[in-house]
């Protein structure tokens, strides 16, 4: 009998051992593939904006996108995953933050840490989504080197600011206002889109963009298909940032607020937003690159909230930002003369505000484990926090490279074309017109 | 070089390289940001290059 009990509780122990190995390795696995979904974004940020840029330029722009993609991953390395875990308090340094050092014992292979390191990729991809988002504004004039620094400081040091603030459990906008922001439509699309405010200030709008008269002059990509499926991309890498929006825990999935949710939640919400936008653009624009930007549109305008609506809501929801993004937009465009190549001001900065504050006019009310429950003044207040955290160090940082001749292409290169100037590659070279003269080799020192 | 930081796996957590030596740690984070910052150089010179011949050529 003594031997039997034994004999039982050995085999639950047994049985309880292997499912924690088998959680932690599910949301291992989760994450990684999370991670690797997210990589479609690039991609399809990278035919996105080189579609969307003339041919003289198809290059120079991939390449930025690339850039963007590999200066993140140390960066956010280095120092970005530990301002996460840093700063969720505001500018105090919190003790978590020891783990986040890229000399901690957390911070490589490690038998007793199976988290660090798939948060950690999950995390850079957020980084890199957030750095790209400004990428597509700046194109066919932005120096490689300006826009590579400024990737940095957006991607790895300041998103990340806000999200610690606002998009981690103990944040100080969490425990002080209430805020809730489920899928990052403030911490990465409000903040990249306030900092390409700032940036796009300082650079200018390109070359024959507007005639002296203040006329706006169309510029048009060289493939419009290329941008199409490139924008297609990045709603299906969606599907992973929204997957890492969501944690995965030994007594089920929560938000990162550690509130109830799971991902059917965000399977009805994200589709019906997604076809919320897309209707709404369709309808006010008939233009298919405004209906894949409606589809970004619709997923950040129900954002914050996708754990909480009712599906049908979402659905109406970014709907009507569907419709008036679009309209926003060509303010920005028209009436401001800022030269916004992509919309991601509109789309992702103006669209962040839309889904930080519809949380609090849609689902004000619901309760948080920490700090009082979600409000539309709690929704207002870290709204303008992050508005003037993405533009600050935007307008900043981009005034200084500007001061030291950093910021911007000669005048001379951008008129001939980036690609000739400085790219040991040709986008098309058998329909290639060469810029100076024919059969002349190319001019790039890279050679 | 042995830069293992166990001997036994019996009992390990951090086992990757010179995870027990955390200056060694610092100096090749140090060294990964002066790789970063110097192809950042690379770059602006490469730029400034390339436009100083586009402008000649105009």
């Amino acid at each position: 009998m003594t031997e039997t009990t034994v004999d039982v509780a050995a085999k639950l122990e047994a049985l309880e051992k292997s499912l924690s190995l088998a959680h932690t390795l599910n949301a291992e696995i989760f994450y990684w593939w999370c991670t690797a979904l997210m990589v479609a974004i690039h991609a399809g940020f990278l035919a996105y904006e080189m579609g969307a840029s003339r041919s003289k330029n198809a290059l120079a722009s991939g390449i930025k996108n690339l850039l963007a993609f590999a200066f993140l991953i140390p960066a956010f390395y280095f120092v970005g995953w530990w301002i996460y875990l840093a700063f969720p308090t505001g500018l105090t340094i919190s003790e978590a933050a020891s783990a986040g050092l890229p000399w901690s014992q957390n911070m490589g292979p490690n038998v007793a840490d199976q988290a660090s390191g798939i948060f950690y990729a999950a995390f850079t991809l957020f980084a890199a989504t957030t750095a790209s988002i400004m990428s597509g504004a700046c194109i066919e004039r932005i120096r490689l080197s300006g826009f590579t620094i400024l990737a940095v400081i957006c991607g790895a040091f300041v998103w990340n600011l806000g999200a610690a603030w606002g998009w981690h459990p103990q944040g100080w906008l969490v425990t002080s206002f209430g805020f809730h922001d489920v899928a990052a439509a403030g911490a990465v699309h409000m903040i990249a889109g306030f900092f390409t405010l700032g940036v796009l200030l300082n650079l200018g709008p390109r070359i024959g963009r507007y005639s002296a008269d203040g006329k706006v002059n169309e510029i048009t990509g060289h493939s419009m298909p290329m941008s199409l499926i490139g924008l297609m991309l990045i709603v299906m890498g969606f599907f992973g940032f929204l997957g890492g929006c969501i944690i995965y825990t030994a007594e089920g999935w929560t938000t990162i607020y550690n509130t109830p949710a799971n991902l059917s939640a965000f399977g009805f919400n994200t589709l019906m937003s997604v076809g919320g936008g897309m209707i709404g653009a369709y309808l006010v624009t008939r233009d298919p690159f405004w209906m894949m930007s409606g589809a970004l549109i619709g997923v950040i305008a129900s954002g914050s909230g996708l754990d909480l609506y009712y599906p049908g809501l979402a659905f109406l929801n970014s709907f009507a930002a569907g419709c008036v993004i679009p309209k926003l937009n060509d303010i920005v465009i028209r009436k401001f003369k800022i030269d916004d190549a992509v919309g991601a001001i509109a789309v992702h900065g103006f669209t962040g505000i839309w889904g930080i504050l519809a949380v609090g006019v849609l689902a004000s009310g619901y309760p948080n484990m920490e700090g009082p429950a979600i409000s539309f003044t709690g929704q207002f207040a870290s709204m303008v926090v992050y508005a003037v955290l993405g533009f600050v160090p935007g307008y900043a940082a981009s005034y200084v490279l500007k001061a030291f001749g950093l910021l911007r292409a000669s005048p001379d290169a951008e008129l001939v074309g980036l690609d000739k100037t400085e790219v040991p590659a040709m986008a098309y070279p058998e329909s290639h017109i060469p810029a100076f003269a024919q059969n002349e080799p190319h001019v790039s020192p890279a050679e | 070089m042995n830069s293992a930081p166990i001997t036994t796996w019996e009992g390990a957590e951090a086992y990757f390289t010179f995870a027990d030596k955390p200056a060694v740690l610092m100096l090749i984070a140090a060294l990964g940001v002066i790789v970063g910052a110097y192809t950042l150089v690379s770059m602006i010179r490469h730029e400034n290059a390339c436009y100083n011949y586009v402008k000649k050529k105009s």
